[in-house]
């Protein structure tokens, strides 16, 4: 039969293609190279109330005054951001804690470089009769970022605790991003909850009826970064000129934010469509804390492994953290500092 | 002779069968020796077996999500065959109509139904209403053009026997030109089948809004933002499976109960 003889000779060209795919080395991904005398790095650009100082150092050209040329990349997600840090077209990603968990489980070459920033994150509803997760119905629906984000851990921790297993919600989600959503909550329809961060958690709570139906302090116990950016291996490896000034960019604009508030506020107003005194009303809520220092950042792993998110749980902060990292946090000798201890998870 | 062919065509489709399989087990092997070459991480290149574990781990979820996606194509398709109908025979009825109808599909059929998601989601909500308006939308516009085209290609000497025969209206249509259409017919339900089940999957993943139980695409989402690649892997195995038991079962079943018997398709 010819035809199955001109299917083992594809069969061949087949099989060589695929030893040339598994033989040769990837082909190295392009950017990220040294500069003249300068660096560069590729940050994915994130927009919001949460990422103020990435906003404010590019604003103000921080990263230039450290030598550091920014190629700024544009993802529509999270799940976005940990996949480009993953196929390698991207240097610096912002996360939470456990997406960024989950993608150091899976592999993801990249450890914490940076906290970020603490924010409230907290369950809202406009419902009345909703207080507690324990009140809601099995036909209600909860928006949140996306499976895995923090938002939906810090669900998936309180449904354990109060309803005896993590995933007892997870029927009733809906993945939204944070604007539909709100647009959704306050037009009260479609969702019943909403498990959100600044600015929209403000902006749901400045409405009548809106009301915390669970917040970050009663499940976690103490603050965590909501935020940490994330640099890979290989750009930790190869350019530890762009990494010390990408940390020290984000450091001078996170200490000028703090300092200058007013001006903070001003300068970034427009870009979130609101006047200066809301912005400031907002970056100064209570809970809002913009720092490089690590909060939190053993504190989900073990409940995650425990529900089955993670496989394995990293041993030691080195396992997820880059020394300047490990350097804030230190040692102490004899019982853990305040600052070790601000590393776990409090309540229970 | 009869017997010679049907030896012949068994044979013919022996060898099909074996080059079939030999080119799946050819990709197969493939994909699992890259894999396990260890040259990608498992990250990008999960191998086989961890596909396979996962479909099982979680064949209990996957049945459930594979029924969901399958109960809101069966409301969309169903919508779109049946309003895919009406308007076709509106047009053979009030031939005006032809020109309206084919300047809409001119206009609507290009614009794949997830584009019109975001809009769907304004009207209908967030949730199962958007998805089945978009396979409503995914599969109308191909079936509609099909059913036309085959109800306009029906041969007037056919048509002229037919009225010869005294049968008229609903047994003119029933008796000679839904039988004479059911080529067309048949691909335009390929086309809407397809468009139908991309679209559920392509919703639910991109926008993720699914609510309530969610589907195949509703997976998919959780495991790409769990990172679980074996899980994505072994939900397209599900959605490959899916659709080819519909070509195999569904399809090739009416078209031998339908056009191969009445030959009005050559062999």
């Amino acid at each position: 039969m010819p035809s199955v003889r001109k299917t083992v000779i594809l069969l061949l060209i087949l099989s060589l293609a695929v030893a040339g795919l598994t033989g040769c080395r990837q082909a190295p991904p392009p950017a990220a190279s040294q500069n003249g005398d300068g660096e560069t790095i590729r940050i994915a650009g994130q927009f919001g109330l949460v990422y103020a100082p990435l906003m404010v150092a590019k604003d103000k050209d921080i990263f230039a005054k450290y030598g550091l040329t920014v190629e700024w990349k544009e993802y529509g997600s999270g799940g976005a951001v940990r996949e480009a840090l993953t196929s390698g077209d991207l240097d610096v990603g912002f996360m939470g804690i456990p997406p960024f968990l989950i993608g150091w489980d899976k592999g993801v070459p990249g450890k914490v470089a940076i906290g970020f920033v603490c924010a409230p994150v907290s369950l809202i509803s406009y419902r009345p009769e909703i207080t507690a997760i324990e009140d809601f119905q099995s036909d209600d629906k909860i928006a949140l970022p996306s499976p895995g984000s923090i938002q939906h851990i810090l669900l998936a921790m309180q449904a354990e605790k109060v309803l005896g297993d993590p995933k007892a919600l997870d029927n009733q989600l809906i993945a939204l991003p944070h604007p539909d959503a709100t647009s959704a909550m306050l037009a009260k329809k479609d969702i019943d909850a909403h498990f959100t961060t600044p600015p929209y958690i403000f902006q749901q709570l400045s409405e009548p009826d809106y009301h915390v139906v669970l917040s970050d302090r009663e499940v976690f116990g103490n603050d965590f970064s909501f935020n940490v950016g994330i640099v890979t291996e290989k750009y930790h490896a190869e350019h530890p000129r762009g990494y010390a000034s990408f940390v020290m960019a984000i450091n001078e604009a996170m200490a000028w934010i703090n300092e200058n508030p007013y001006e903070a506020a001003e300068l970034l107003a427009p870009n979130f469509n609101l006047d200066a005194a809301t912005t400031l009303k907002y970056m100064t809520w209570e809970g809002m804390n913009y720092t490089t220092a690590p909060y939190g950042l053993l504190g989900f792993a073990d409940f995650m492994q425990e529900a089955g998110y993670l496989t394995k749980v990293p041993e030691k902060l080195s396992d997820i953290a880059w020394e300047n990292v490990l350097a804030i946090v230190g040692k102490r000798g004899g019982t853990p500092s305040e600052i070790e201890s601000l590393q776990h998870r409090t309540a229970e | 002779m009869a017997k010679q062919n049907r030896v012949s065509h068994l044979h013919q489709s022996t060898g099909k069968l074996l080059r079939q399989a030999m080119v799946l087990g050819a990709l197969l092997t493939a994909w699992q020796l890259t894999a396990s070459s260890g040259r990608f991480p498992e990250l990008l290149f999960p191998p086989l077996t961890k596909v396979f574990s996962f479909l099982l781990a979680e064949k209990a979820e996957i049945w459930q999500k594979t029924g969901f996606s399958l109960s809101l194509i069966g409301a969309g398709l169903s919508t779109a065959i049946i309003g895919a109908f009406i308007t076709a025979c509106l047009v053979m009825i009030f031939p005006p109509l032809h020109e309206t109808v084919m300047l809409l599909m001119a206009v609507m059929h290009p614009l794949p139904g997830i584009a019109l998601l975001p809009i769907f989601l304004l009207w209908f909500g967030i949730g199962e209403k958007s998805i089945v308006a978009t396979i409503i939308f995914s599969a109308f516009w191909p079936l509609l053009a099909n059913i036309v085209t085959g109800f306009k290609t029906v041969p007037a000497a056919q048509l002229e026997v037919g009225r010869n025969l005294g049968l008229r209206g609903g047994a003119l249509v029933c008796l000679v030109m839904l039988p004479s259409a059911t080529p067309h017919i048949l691909t335009g339900l390929r086309v809407g089948w397809a468009r139908a089940w991309q679209s559920s999957v392509a919703a639910e993943l991109m926008y993720g809004a699914a609510g309530g139980l969610g589907g195949l695409g509703w997976y998919l989402y959780k495991k790409r933002y769990m990172m679980e690649t074996a899980g994505v892997l072994a939900a397209m195995l599900v959605i490959i499976a899916i659709g080819i038991l519909m070509e195999q079962l569904v399809f090739n079943l009416i078209e031998l109960r339908t056009i191969r018997k009445w030959r009005t398709a050559s062999d």
